[in-house]
């Protein structure tokens, strides 16, 4: 019963928002704002739960752990920002934080990202690998030096420069070709999943289990 | 005026298509693509879907283990992006099941605990599966660097209680496995960055497999760390979903939509050649026109 009820808010809205596409009306905004004041509201509680209820206020009034009490002080200190003449305060748990995060997120992020990326762009022995893999290898090298000549802008780019740079466009081109088609496909899988929401869930609460 | 030997009537003739193909109504598009998308899901056409090697690589990351093993799965997305990812956590969900490999689910956003609840409960109730032995859900837990880091040294710490307020001393498959080196696999299912946060901390630090299904925005990006060997499969929108729920043999939302999606990719196509053809008449009458016409007029808006 409930679910069905569920089925058809859902259906309703559904609709409401797609009116948006003949031109914009009521319908359309009142669904817009009431997703925005309904996220507003799951994610406030939700986060406050996970967030302060469960590592902080089990912890530290249930179980004793007051080793996370310094952390909750550094925490409540951001608060502060909302003081005209204490704002300053809360720069020292935001510093914490930033270099807390920055630490243990850069040497990672540098070495997977980076440096593996760049390990990856020359396979290794790549006289051994077959026709087929030695042609990608080699597509993947150009393209990679020719996009970074692209942004190379401490010399003019003509001559060599200029030609290597024009190649590195086509890359980059075809990579943003390739990003507008999944884009599209993205787009168009969102549509498909309302339409089939649409066209068959909506008509199976009518007619029952 | 119009060169010698030229009938007139074919520059205006030119200028009434380019105008005909430049204003048509958006929402004549948008008719045209809802018809698109909802005719072939009223009535089927069984388009085949070829498997490409980055799906097959998913699928075989899962079917090489054995039963009993322990696999993390790590629903990050929401409901804007359910359309996508859905049928692939569903499909996943039902080969590890299928395979008896022990799921310890999670997640890193605070909208995806009813998603996760939602697809484990339907594919463990399809398998006839049993909570806390055969899969746990832990729920969400606020900072994923945080999360994926402590993860490595322990699963029990970084989540006291799983979602529904257990202690996770208290159910047996977290007793069993309790850091990344008690699993084998990881299963990232992302419409974010987050597949590429498992990747570095998880498969970087800490030398999990990782594998990842991604909506078709994420795969573009996702791409190099497959090439690399970090990632060791992956999946790539409503299309990567149909190819895994080919390779499992199971249909479901993501073969299913698969005709919509090519019929939908057909249109798009005809109306970015028409565009194009509207757009290099247009120029080629400026070209007939001469100079002295500005940019504005020029677009032919």
């Amino acid at each position: 019963m409930w679910s069905d009820v569920g089925v058809w808010v859902a259906a309703i809205l559904t609709i409401a928002v797609f009116s948006l596409l003949y031109r914009d009306n009521p319908f359309y905004r009142a669904a817009e704002h009431l997703l925005v004041g309904v996220s507003a509201g799951y994610y406030l509680v939700n986060n406050y739960e996970a967030s302060v209820v469960r590592k902080f206020v089990v912890p530290v009034f249930h179980q004793g752990d007051l080793w996370l009490v310094p952390g909750g002080i550094l925490g409540l200190l951001v608060l502060l920002r909302l003081s005209r003449r204490a704002q300053w305060i809360s720069r020292y748990p935001i510093a914490f934080y930033v270099a807390a995060w920055s630490g243990y997120l850069i040497p990672s992020v540098l070495q997977e990202r980076i440096l593996t990326q760049i390990q990856g762009t020359i396979p290794p022995a790549p006289w051994n690998a077959a026709p087929g893999a030695l042609l990608g290898a080699l597509v993947l090298f150009v393209g990679v030096v020719s996009i970074l000549v692209y942004f190379y802008f401490s010399a003019p780019h003509t001559g060599i420069l200029g030609g290597v740079s024009r190649v590195g466009i086509v890359f980059l081109m075809i990579g943003f070709g390739a990003t507008f088609g999944y884009t599209v496909m993205g787009r168009v899988s969102l549509l498909i999943g309302r339409f089939q929401f649409l066209l068959r869930d909506l008509p199976a609460s009518l007619t029952g289990p | 005026m119009t060169a010698l030997g030229e009938n007139p009537a074919r520059p205006a003739r030119g200028r009434r298509l380019r105008e005909r193909l430049g204003d048509v109504d958006r929402r004549v598009i948008f008719l045209a693509v809802g018809l698109a998308v909802a005719l072939p899901l009223i009535f089927p056409l069984r388009l085949p879907v070829a498997v490409s090697r980055e799906a097959r690589a998913y699928y075989d990351a899962l079917e090489q283990l054995k039963p009993g093993d322990e696999i993390l799965v790590s629903f990050d997305y929401e409901p804007e992006t359910m359309a996508e990812l859905d049928p692939m956590s569903l499909a996943t969900l039902r080969h590890a099941f299928r395979k008896d490999l022990r799921v310890i689910a999670l997640t890193n956003y605070p909208g995806a605990p009813g998603i996760a609840q939602r697809i484990l409960g339907a594919a463990a109730a399809e398998a006839h599966k049993e909570y806390g032995v055969d899969y746990v859900f832990l729920g969400y837990n606020p900072d994923y660097s945080a999360t994926m880091l402590r993860m490595g040294e322990s699963i029990r710490q970084t989540f006291p209680t799983d979602h529904f307020g257990t202690p996770a001393d208290s159910l047996p498959l977290l007793r069993q496995a309790n850091s990344y080196a008690d699993t084998e696999l990881l299963v990232a299912i992302s419409s974010t960055v987050m597949a590429e946060y498992w990747i570095i901390f998880a498969g970087g630090t800490f030398k999990e497999k990782v594998i990842s299904a991604n909506t078709a925005i994420q795969a573009v990006l996702i791409y190099p760390y497959f090439q690399t060997g970090q990632l060791s499969g992956f999946l790539g929108g409503l299309k990567g979903a149909a190819e895994y729920e080919k390779l499992i043999g199971r249909e479901g939302d993501g073969l299913r939509g698969m005709d919509a999606q090519s019929m939908a990719h057909l249109l798009i196509v005809c109306f970015i050649v028409l565009g194009n053809i509207g757009f290099l008449l247009g120029r080629r009458e400026r070209g007939r026109e001469g100079p002295g016409r500005g940019p504005a007029q020029a677009t032919g808006a």
